[in-house]
Order: structure tokens, then sequence, then C-alpha cells
């Protein structure tokens, strides 16, 4: 008997041990991959510079406040009664404790990091798939050249701020290191990288995409006409547009299909934007919900704007009638990106489109001292949206201004107006105005966001935007 | 493997089933002080597990093995006697009380101990406590009864959760709540939800499920010497929970219990909303103070509100009267408890049926349990505890989104009717107005259900291999699964724009255990008393997601995603964490005078990276019963004196199961593609937070046992804290889990209770526990900013970072702050000040809980109070619901609509003026507005009872019968007068508008059969 038993405790101690061998606790995650065992093939790298394209998508950049932020900060839009996101950027009363510098800041480092892990993977794509690797490269380039433009707009004051542009800019990122404390390059420095890394991109890439919810040779040469116009490198920006509309991959939509290109997507005139499905389910978190009844319906446009509309021009049909809005709040609301019911908030949201290309041109050749070529941009932008429009005649100070009203009547809504300001050297002054602050003189240090607490609090090596 | 072990197992036990010769023996047992009868005494054969216990009139009988011939009397108070059988039949016997002190069993990890023997730092709850608590969480009786325990009511709705806090708060990032260990099983607690009905984790528990009056005993173990045998689980104390197993007895014992209560909320200055007339009147007054005219402000009024048609004007919706009610609460509770020498049960059934104070807000739990046990053989013995239950719970979104019912009942207009003119629920508001909620409609429309079954076993075998040698080979399961679903209507709400949306989602949490533990205990030469304990232990805990949305509904009556028209997330995922254990522990002391005892753990765990798998954690501790030297003999007002002390070092792994490791994740989609991102810093180096655990205390009890108390002294230091370490944002990543940080939490505990008078009929009982508690970071290089709070290194870990509210301009009704800590100069302009600190912490310095208790005959009544002092509560969505007008048309309370600036009221107003957009548009930002003294007093209880006299029970022909009223939260005092929420429902000292905790009125009956 007390055999038995003692066969029984060295059965059970036996199978309690070897029943948890080492490997008992070695276990792996499922839903996520290891460091060491992924960008190990060409579909990795899809993978990821996929995730690179969803972080653009995030509210905080592309999705929403990326895109709301300057155009509240402008005299575009005025608030809402019941204005809450976003209303201290509006008021210029925000501060560094703010959730929005904080969001913006990391959501950008956040695809700025991602496209890094792509760029610098240790890969030698086999023959095969070279083509695809070097698009895939191209693209990771361009994106982390858009990263390094948004943070540098938002963060900085505007190339010509100095002379030079030795103005504090923000940190370039080309390397993960996850103890670094980076100090801000120079704005100089900053543009430098974007139009190295643009470039490189415009080499790389030979695939022409899917559809415009994905970068190509001539989006990149797009973006870098827009840099070079901020640069005031003018015979760059002029070039650069020059090639993307001769590529003859885009046409501008006609006047009959201009409203319709926000909500469907992929226009011909699309050249980058960011893809909205109903499988992102947006909600009201979609740029579009800042505007409309449907969503939070935070900001209206604003007189200032829609003076400069002709009733005939297509676009000033884009707006609604809301009999709830009364007095100053009057009448209407921004239907720029009117997806509704089940498929609200899947209007694609464009980073570039044809017609800014052309403005881009325009002012660009307007700085070169070619106004009749400046005159046909201009009116080829507007004369597809009001077909009735005059040619323009203007010339000198008068062009340059017809060259800016057009690119806010396009470029409304966007995320391009406190940009253009700025780098107009323009003061913001509001007529239409419901806000605590209806004139912001340039130069002012509010017109670019505070360094976020939380950057200020780890990275010794950084410096705050000045009042702030 | 196992499937061999089992056939074994039952070969053995088949060949263990040796039969003996038995025999009956009788008697009664008496009180030798005053020969009355003593009811309840256990009597054991000595060796065995067979025995019996005395009835109402100290008779007993029980049938003894052929070989036995000792049998052991206890009770509680009076001295153990073992009497030898020899040839009687029947013994009847006279037991002295015990002046020495109580022989009281506690049970501890791993096993039970004479509360005597322990050397390191235990609470035990008293089990009378857990009968039909009004609560559904048997975790609510921690609550103010044992000195080192901060309990919270995180939410007021019911089966919501609890907060636990053992002696303080020691780790950032890591889970600041202990092991709950049923049965032996280290359970999963906490919430395990995948949608928004858990609230952030605060309205769900998965604990809810175990039935109170199930539990026999319940300890809490505090220091190292308790709780180093949990080695990397015990740094926040561990709760063990023992569930009742049956007694041997001439006939089944019958419990049938039942209760009724109502409830109502236990604070009487909870924020009221405006009247009609109170809204319009804002309404006007905030467009007045922009500079409009006072009709184009009523002009506008009346584009947006509807008028309504029995009064001629606007209506005056009073909507917390319409989304409240009185709760009612029913719970009938049956158990069965009896046996033999061979096999005891305890058998029970439960229903628990709660509905809360808010609409449709209800728990509604069934439960189950059946634990038997037996003696096979002489050597070997088994049990069995298996638990079934299965709970149905409604319950609302709250904090500050959109539906959360507490938030909109203040925010809400008065001018929006309930009802529009079709008689369904108005939504007409939905374009300018919070999205056209309804929080009536969405009470009874909308969907927030969760429904948890659970099975918890523990199958155990148990082997005296030689006398004072045991094996014993533990089994255990915990299997639960969640199933939640949660609907929005299409028509106003959140569901407005798409057509409605519904979410199921489904978690299976799946946790075997298997202990195997050898125990040896021995006496030599009369003195020394040893007791060794060696252990082997696995465990491994899975869990699987499965969820689904969907949006576009078309039908009001369909509701699950069947009817979806767009279904818009399918997820799924699985995880899981091992852990793998070699432990021991070994107790010794001499003559009961000198006690010793030290504890070992290795523990290895997969949430750990291989090099940093394993670690080992230990104690020490030492008692010294003074009462027991010969110097003391004379000193007869002490009755037991002891100090005892421990040190040692337990772990702490309660973090995510992968968070060492360099990820890239996978739930990114972009144009309809999988897209992946780096996810996690990968960290190698990460092991567990490891805590240096300091007790020393003294028990004494006097005056024939008329004064009893203990007093503790604790510093726990925990350091490599499990911390989210703020990284540079630019990295692309905001933290990496990095131990790095040292903690530290001090205090003393004391409790003491005296039987104030003490004769036959009449014992009337003060008792008190208090604990102060002083936390302080102690190392951390860089500061951590933590919404309202920034960590740093010499702080309260809880200490509170605000801009300084200065109150109001009397001038212009403008807020202003204090530009910095000095509070020397004040501003309008929140930009031109910065935050700082003013020593103000959620952390409490003091809490705990008295009682008096009185005993005349049949008649208890007991009063019990708790309180918490020094601490600082938060109002997080304060800025809204107090935003001066800055949400535009929304509207605010009454104590802030009476106390705003106004010309008239300029000097006393503690309100800025109200404008639509706000005023200064500054009131975003975390200030100490918000802020208010939590300090509070609380009578949790008071309970009458009545315990019928033998010769009504016996005509009666029942055992003993009970009813009783107990009241429950019926009286708060707190000491900031301004306060307006529940002072005890956040720990961490943010409140965030949750379900008002209940004050309740209960009437029960109690049935002995």
């Amino acid at each position: 008997m007390k055999t038995i038993y003692k066969l029984f405790i060295l059965l059970v101690m036996v199978f309690g041990v070897t029943s948890c061998g080492k490997d008992f606790l070695d276990l792996q995650p499922e839903q996520s991959v290891s460091d060491d065992t992924f960008l190990q093939n060409i579909d990795d790298f899809q993978t990821a510079i996929l995730g690179a394209y969803d972080q653009m998508q995030n509210s905080d950049w592309y999705g929403r406040y990326f895109l709301l932020v300057p155009d509240v900060m402008g005299e575009d839009v005025k608030q809402n009664a019941s204005a809450n996101r976003a209303k201290e950027w509006a008021e210029y009363n925000g501060s560094a404790v703010d959730f929005i510098p904080r969001e913006i800041w990391a959501e950008l480092y956040e695809g700025i990091n991602i496209v890094n892990k792509i760029i610098n993977a240790d890969f030698v794509p086999p023959d095969a798939v070279k083509a695809e690797y070097e698009n895939i490269l191209g693209q990771a380039y361009a994106i982390r050249a858009i990263a390094h433009f948004d943070l540098v707009r938002v963060y900085a004051q505007h190339y010509t701020y100095t002379a030079d542009a030795s103005h504090p800019g923000i940190p370039i990122v080309l390397q993960y290191d996850v103890g670094s404390r980076p100090a801000r390059n120079t704005v100089a420095e900053v543009y430098n990288q974007i139009i190295s890394d643009l470039q490189q991109a415009i080499g790389l890439m030979s695939i022409d995409p899917p559809n415009a919810g994905y970068l190509s040779k001539e989006a990149a040469q797009a973006i870098a006409s827009r840099v070079f116009l901020y640069m005031e490198r003018w015979s760059d920006a002029e070039a650069m547009a020059t090639a993307v509309i001769n590529s003859g991959r885009f046409t501008l939509v006609d006047s009959a299909n201009y409203a319709n290109q926000f909500l469907v997507g992929n226009s011909p005139e699309a050249i980058f934007e960011i893809v909205y499905n109903l499988a992102d389910n947006p909600g009201s978190d979609h740029l579009g919900g800042m505007y409309k009844e449907t969503g939070y319906g935070d900001y209206l446009p604003a007189n200032d704007l829609l003076n400069m509309m002709d009733p005939g021009d297509v676009r000033s049909t884009m707006f609604l009638v809301d009999p709830n809005l009364s007095g100053i709040y009057g009448s209407l609301r921004v239907n720029k990106y009117p997806s509704a019911g089940a498929e609200i908030g899947t209007d694609n949201l464009p980073v570039i489109r044809l017609s800014e290309v052309y403005l881009n041109r325009a002012e660009a050749r307007y700085r070169l001292g070619d106004e009749p070529g400046a005159r046909a941009d201009v009116n080829m932008i507007r004369q597809r949206c009001w077909p009735a429009a005059p040619d323009i005649t203007a010339s000198g100070t008068a062009l340059l201004t017809e060259i800016q009203n057009e690119r806010r009547v396009e470029l409304c809504f966007e995320g391009h107006s406190i940009y253009d300001f700025t780098r107009w050297k323009k003061d913001v002054v509001r007529d239409d105005c419901t806000s605590i602050i209806c004139t912001i003189t340039y130069p002012n240090d509010r017109f670019i966001l505070p360094i976020p607490e939380e950057e200020m609090n780890v990275n010794p090596n950084i410096t705050q935007n000045p009042d702030y | 493997m196992r499937k061999s072990l089992l056939f074994g197992l039952a070969l053995l036990i088949w060949a263990g089933m040796a039969l003996a010769q038995d025999r009956t023996v009788s008697g009664k047992v008496t009180s030798a002080d005053d020969g009355s009868p003593l009811p309840g005494v256990n009597i054991v054969v000595k060796g065995t597990t067979t025995g019996a216990v005395t009835d109402i009139d100290g008779n007993y009988k029980l049938s003894v093995p052929g070989d036995a011939n000792i049998l052991v009397f206890t009770f509680i108070g009076m001295t153990t006697q073992e009497v030898e059988i020899g040839n009687r039949s029947i013994i009847d016997i006279a037991m002295a009380l015990d002046t020495e002190q109580l022989a009281e069993v506690v049970v501890v990890g791993y096993g039970t101990q004479n509360k005597e023997a322990i050397t390191g730092s235990v609470s035990i709850i008293d089990p009378a406590k857990l009968e039909m608590m009004p609560q559904a969480s048997f975790q609510d009786a921690l609550q103010g009864s044992s000195p080192g325990l901060q309990v919270v009511n995180n939410d007021g709705a019911p089966g919501a959760g609890i907060s636990v806090r053992v002696r303080g708060i020691g780790s950032m990032n890591a889970s600041n709540e202990p092991l709950y260990v049923i049965d032996g099983i280290p359970v999963t607690s906490g919430a395990v939800s995948q949608t928004d009905f858990s609230n952030g984790g605060r309205s769900s528990n998965v604990l809810a499920s175990l039935n109170p009056n199930d539990i026999e005993s319940l300890v809490v173990l505090k220091d190292a010497a308790s709780t180093a045998i949990y080695g990397s689980r015990g740094a926040n104390g561990v709760v063990l929970i023992t569930t009742k197993s049956g007694k041997a007895s001439d006939k089944a014992k019958i419990d049938v219990k039942a209760r009724w209560g109502f409830a109502d909320f236990a604070f009487n200055n909870l924020l009221q909303p405006l009247t009609g007339d109170q809204y319009f009147d804002a309404y006007v007054e905030g467009y007045v103070n922009l500079g409009w005219t006072e009709q184009a402000a009523i002009d506008q009024f009346w584009t947006q509100f509807p008028v309504n048609p029995e009064t001629g004007t606007y209506y005056s919706t009073n909507w917390l009267d319409e989304i409240t009610q009185i709760g009612f609460t029913q719970e009938y509770d049956v158990s069965v408890n009896g046996g033999d020498e061979k096999l005891n049960y305890f058998v029970s059934g439960n229903y628990f049926d709660q509905n809360g104070t808010v609409i449709n807000n209800k728990f509604e739990r069934l439960s189950a349990r059946a634990n038997v046990s037996g003696q096979l053989t002489k050597k070997l013995s088994f049990s069995n505890n298996l638990n079934v239950s299965n709970f149905n719970q409604r319950g609302i979104t709250d904090g500050t989104r959109w539906q959360a019912p507490f938030y909109l009942a203040i925010l809400m207009a008065p001018a929006v009717p309930v009802f529009d003119q079709q008689g369904n629920y108005y939504a007409d508001h939905k374009s300018f107005f919070m999205g056209g909620n309804n929080p009536v409609g969405h009470l009874n429309e909308d969907k927030r259900e969760l429904r948890q079954t659970r099975i918890i076993d523990n199958i155990t075998a148990t082997l005296e291999i030689i006398e004072g040698l045991s094996f014993k080979s533990a089994w255990s399961f915990d299997i639960l699964r969640v199933d939640e679903y949660l609907y929005s209507n299409p028509r106003y709400g959140d569901g407005r724009n798409v057509g409605g949306f519904a979410t199921e989602a489904r978690t299976g949490v799946y946790n075997w255990l298997g202990t195997q533990t050898l125990n040896y205990g021995a006496t030599f030469a009369d003195v020394h008393n040893l007791d060794v304990m060696l252990g082997y232990e696995a465990q491994k805990v899975k869990t699987d997601v499965v969820r689904a949305d969907g949006e576009g509904f078309a039908h009001p009556s369909l509701k699950t995603l069947a009817s979806a028209a767009n279904p818009t997330n399918a997820f799924s995922s699985r995880t899981q964490y091992a852990f793998n254990s070699y432990f021991g522990r070994v107790n010794y002391d001499y003559q009961n005078k000198y006690f010793l005892s030290a504890s070992l753990r290795r523990d290895g765990s997969s949430r750990f990276g291989p090099d940093k798998r394993w670690g080992t954690f230990w104690s020490v501790g030492g008692g010294y019963v003074l009462s027991e030297e010969a110097f003391m003999e004379n000193v007869n007002f002490i009755n037991f004196l002891k100090l005892r002390t421990s040190y040692g070092i337990t772990g702490n792994a309660s973090i995510g199961n992968f968070p060492w490791a360099g990820l890239w994740g996978f739930g990114r989609a972009y144009d309809g593609n999988p897209g992946a991102a780096p996810s996690q810093v990968a960290n190698p180096e990460l092991t567990w937070e490891s805590q240096s655990n300091f007790n020393i205390g003294l028990d004494l009890d006097m005056f024939n046992n008329r004064l009893r108390g203990s007093v503790e002294y604790f510093s726990r230091l925990s350091s490599d804290l499990l911390l989210n370490r703020p990284l540079s944002l630019t990295t692309g990543f905001r933290s990496v889990t990095q131990n790095f940080g040292d903690m530290k939490n001090t205090g003393w505990e004391i409790a003491l209770a005296g039987d104030i008078v003490s004769t036959d009929d009449f014992i009337l009982t003060l008792g008190g526990n208090i604990t102060f508690l002083k936390n302080e970071i102690t190392f951390l290089p860089e500061p951590v900013l933590a919404g309202t709070k920034r960590r740093e290194e010499g702080r309260d870990f809880q200490e509170y970072y605000l801009f300084g509210w200065a109150g109001v301009d009397p001038a212009n009704g403008d807020p202003l702050w204090y530009t910095d800590s000095t509070k020397t100069t004040t501003t309008n302009n929140i930009n031109e000040a910065v935050r700082f600190y003013d020593g103000k912490s959620a952390t409490p310095k003091a809490y705990g809980g008295f009682n008096l208790d009185a005993t005349w005959r049949g008649l208890t009544v007991g009063l019990f109070f708790n309180y918490q002092f020094g601490n600082y509560l938060y109002d997080g969505p304060g800025w809204v619901l107090h935003g001066d007008g800055r949400f535009t048309p929304r509207s605010t309370s009454q104590y802030a609509w009476e106390n705003r600036w106004t010309p008239e009221n300029a000097n006393n107003a503690t309100f800025p003026q109200r404008a639509w957009g706000g005023n200064q548009a500054s009131n975003t930002r975390n200030s100490d507005r918000y802020l208010f003294d939590g300090d509070f007093i609380r009578l949790k209880k008071v309970n009458i009872m009545y315990n019928f006299p033998n010769n009504i029970t016996n005509r009666l022909k029942l055992r003993s019968l009970q009813v009783y009223v107990s009241l429950d939260n019926i009286w708060t005092w707190v000491a900031d007068k301004e306060l307006y929420f529940d002072p005890e429902q956040t720990i961490s000292g943010f409140y965030n508008t949750v379900t008002p905790i209940s004050k309740t009125m209960n009437f029960g009956l109690n049935i002995g059969l």
C-alpha cells in the first residue's frame, strides 16, 4: 500500500514538473509581430507602407485637426455658438498644455517613425520585386517629406520669416533612437531635408498607383511645387508644377462634376488624397463633421470668403442653409464634404489636387514676371467652375490679389488658410467675426502652435516658441 | 499523462476504501462557567475530518471509526479539549473559557494558521458582514472594516466595480488592485469588457459573480510575511476567500434568507438641474452678455425650442427626475449544510435582483454552489468546490460622453420635452443640441447590456503519507464568459447619423491552475513546533475576444447585427500568459511563545523577456508572545500581548502580456487593405516591480478580553517601478515600459475594540480602526504629467498640479487665476498663469471605520461608520457642467446659476459672468476651481436584528428565526459644504459623472430549518 502512495506522489510531482517545461513560459503575442521578424519580404514592406497611410488618416493629421486648425486660424470660417473643438486656436489663446499641439506632434512623428523603419530596413530585394520595393521606398520618402513639411508649417514660422530661414524649425528625424532628445533644426535645414526626400521619392517611384489614395512620382512633384512656393524658389516651383501638369495623368474636372469630386473621391484631378471608407468608421471625427449639422458643426463659413464667390461659380453652391442658424451665425453651413447617413465621414480628404498645382504655378509665374502665364493658369481654374467668368486682365499687385483670392476660393476648408496668409505676410482680418478676436496682425508669435508640454518636459534640448 | 494520472487516482481511491467498524458516541456540551448548554461546538475525531457540531441544546451525536480513541472539542473563546473515548458511548463535557487567548484559525496563503502564530499582518473580515449584503460584490464588506484597506465604490450602478488599495498605492502604471484568491485559485478580477459598457473599467466587475453568502472566511494579507508566498503577485496585498464547507451534523441544516430593499441617492447635495424659467433666463442672459438685444435672444430661443401646447410657453422638463427612480432589490438565498464523518456537503442557491436608481439599470444574478468533501480512507481525503453563476447587467454610458445620464441631466435644456407631439422621444434638437440626445429615450430604447457566465471549480486530493506529513494535489479552473451588447437607435443621439449602430462582443477567459504541496507538521520534545510546506504551481490564463459592429437599422424593433445594413467591424484576438512557481514556507515556534516564519517563492512568468523571466521573492517574520513569559504572570489585566515583525520582498507583474517585446501592430487598415506599424518599444530588460516590505505590530487583549487592540507600523518601498516612462514624442512613441522609479508608502494602523458593558444579557461594544498613510515618490529622474497631476520626486504620487483659481473679478465677472504658486497676483488671461503644486493630494491622510454594537437578549443593534480625511477630489466634467456658458446653449446646475456673477451679485459671486461661448474661453484647463476637500464620515450601516427565542422557534419547528432592518449609507457628513458629488466614488480623486452611490433600506428574514 505504502509503495502505491509513494508512486502516486512521484507521479504527480513528475507530471507537474515535466508538463511545465521551458516553453511553458515562452508565449508569443498573436495580434502583433515582433520587431526582428518583420520587414523580411516585400509583403511586409507593402503592409508597413499601408500602416503609414493609415497614420496619415489619423484624426490628428489629415483626418481632422491638421486640416481644421489652419482654417480656423484664418478668415474663411467663423465659430458657431456651440464651437468647442480647436476653439482655442481660432481664438489665439491656446497653450502648450492643450491636446491639439500634443496630438499633431505625436501622430506626425509616429508617421515619420513608420517610414523610417521602411527606409532604414536592411533588405536587399530580389530582382523580381526590385521595382515594387523601390516604389514603396519612394512612397516612404515622400511621406517623410510630407510629415516634416506639415510639422514645420504647424510649429515654425514660415520659410521667409527670416532672410536665411535660420529661425527654429522642428527636429529632423531620420533614424529611430529610443533615447533621443533632439533639438530643433532651423527651418532652412528642415526644408532642405524635405526637398532631398522628395527628390529621392521622385527618383524611386515608377509605378502608377491604383488610385489617388497612394503617392506617385507626380504626387511628390506636386508637393514639391508647393514646398518650393513656400520657399519662394519660384522657378523650381514653376518647373515642378509644369512637370505635373504635363505628365498627362490628371485633368481638371468640369463644373458639373466639381462638387462631387470630394464625395466620390479619386477624381481625374485628385493627385493625392486620403481615402476614407466605411471600415474606417470616422463618424463625427472626420473633418466634415466639424462643419456639418450632423457632426459637431463647430465652424461656419464666413462672409469674408462667401463674398469672394460669384453666384455663378459652382463653388458658391457648396453650402447648405441650416434654418437653426440665425443672427450673426447665419444661415449657411460648409457642404464641401457632404457624405451623409450610413456613409457619413467617407469623403476622401484632399492633400493635393491639380487645381492647386495650377495655382502654385500661377503664383510662381507672377513672381517670375510671367504675368500672361499667371493669368492663363488662374483663368483655367476660375472658368472651369464659373464658365461665364470674364478673363482676368489685371496685372501687378492687382493680379497677385486675383491669384491669392482664387487660391482661397479654390482651396478653402482644405487646410491652407493660415499658411498662405503668413507667407503672404498678411494680417488676418475677420470682418464677419463671431470670435473674441477679429484681427491678428502679421508678424505674430501666435500664428504657430507651441511645442507640446509633454515634449518640453522630456526633452531638455528643445526650445519653446515665443509667447507660449 | 493527465488521463493516466486520473486513472491512478481512481484506483487509489478504490483501494483505499478500507472499511472499519464504526460506533456512535453522543453527549452534551455545557459551559463550565454557568452550566448553560453550548451550541455550535465542533467535535472532531482526532486525526480525521470526521466530526459533528452541537445543536441548540448543546447535544451532539457522531459516528466514530472503530480505531479512533480521541475526540477534540473546539469552540471559539473556549479552551480546546481532547477527550479519550475509551469504551464510553456518552461523553458529556464542560468547556472552560480560554482566558489565555482566542484559538482562532486563520486562512493564510496555501494553508491555515492559528492566529497567535501569525508573524505577518492580516485583516480578518467578520463573515457576518457578508450575509445578504446590499451590494452584489463581497468587496464592499472590506470597506472600513479593517485598517490598511481603502475601498471605494467607483460607480453606484448595480453590479459595478469596487477598487481596493491595501496600504496605499504601490505602483504607477502596473495594477494596484490586490490579488484575489478563491479557494486557492488566483481568479480573474476587475473588469472584463471590450466595449464602452464598463466605462473604462469602473462599471463592470467580474467578481460580482460570487455570492457573498457562500463565503466562510475573508482575509486580507497585507505584509511580506503573509504575501511573499504569492511572489510576483503579492505586492498589492492578497484577498483570500474561502467558501463554506459542510459540517458533520445529525441532520442537514437548511438556511433560508430573504431580503427586500429600497434605494435612493446617498448624498444630499447632488447638483440639481435648472427649471424651465431659469433656463430661459440663462439662455437670454448668455446672449445679452455678448451684446445682443434681449429681443434678439428671445427670438432665437423660439427658433430652437417648441411651445408646450398645454401651457402656451416653453417646456420645463426636470431631466434628473425623469431618469431616476427609487431602486428596488430582492435577494433570496437557500443553503443546505450537513454531512457525516465520511462525506460533508454545503450546497447553496442564490437569486439577487437589483433595479438601480436609474431607470432600466439592472443587475440580476443566479448562483449555485456545491462544496463536497470526503474522507476516503484514513489517509486519503478529497474535496471539490464548484460554483456556477450567471448574471445579467444593464448599465449606462457615463463620464462626459453625450449619452451619460448624469451629465445630460444637468446639460440638457429643460425647454426640451421628453416626447414630441406624436409620442416619440423628442429629437428635434439634434441639429444644435448634443446630437439630439434624449436621456429618457436613450435609457429606454438603447441597450447597454452585459451577461457573464462563470464556473469556478477546485478539486483536491490530500494524502497523509506518514503522521504529520501530507501531500495535497489541487487542480482548479476559472472559466469566464462575458457577452456584451450595445445598441444606439437611428433617430437621435449617437446613432443618428449612421442609421443606428450595434456592437456585440464576446470574451472568454480560461484560467487553469495546478498546485502540488507537501506539508509537514510536528512537535518535538513538547516545546518545538515545526510546520513546513513545499509547493509547485503552474497556471495559464488564455483570453479570447470576438467583436462585431454594424450600422444602419431600419426597424425600431430589430436591434441585432443581423438587421444591420453595414457591418463595420469584425475583430478577434487571443492572448495568454503563464506562471510557473516553486515555493516553500517554514513556521517554527517554541512553546507558543517565540515564533519564526520564513517563506520563499521562485516565480517564472511569460510576461517578461526570456532573460528576465524568473524572480525570487522571500520573507522572514518573528513573533514574541510576552504574555506567556513568567514575568508577565502577575500582570493580571493583560490577557495577551504579542510583538511581531516581518520583512520581505514581493513583486508586481500586473501589466500587459508582452510589455518587453518590440512589436508591429496590425490593427490598421487603409483603402480596405491591412497595414502595420510599430506599436511597442522593445525593452528586453523589463522585469518585475519589486517591493520591500517592513512591518511591526503589537497585539493586545486586556481586562478579560474586554479590550482588544493592535497597532502596526508598515513601510512599503516599491522599486524598479513598472513605469510608462515618457519619451520624446519625436521617437514616434509616447512612452516605454521601464523599471524606473521608486515609491514609498508608510503608515500606522490602529484597531481597538472594547466591551463597554458586558453582562449576561447585555453587551455593548465600541470598536474602531484608523490608518494613517503617507506616500512619497522617492526616485524619479523625470517628472511625469498625468492629467490633473504630475508625478515628481519627493512628492505624493497623487498630488495635484493645477492652475490656481482666484475667484471672480467683482468688477466685471471675469474669471481670475493666480499667476503662480505665490498666489499674490491674479490675471483673467490663463496664458499668463502657470500650473503649480499646492500640497493637495488625492491620497487620504487617514481613513477607517468605527462601530457600536449592542446586544440585548435576542435584539442586536449595530451602527457602522466609515470615514476618510485629508484627500482632495477633482470634478472632471466641471469645466463642461460649469463652463460659464462655453457650450451654447447647454444648461447648467442650479448651484452655478445661483452663484454666477451679475451686476447685482457682484461681490458674492463664485461663478463668472455667463456668456455663450464661455468667459475668457479658458475654463477648459485643469484648475483648482474644480477641486474639493474630500473629508467625509458616513454612517455606512445601521442594523437592527431580532433573534426569536427558543420557545417561539420550537413552537414554529424552526432551528432559528431572525428578522432585521438595515439602513445603508443613510447619513453622510462632508467637510466641504460646496461639494456636489458623492465623496467616496473615486480612488484617483478624479470624479467623472458616475451613478451616485445609493442609500438603501432593507428588510430581511432569516429562517433556520
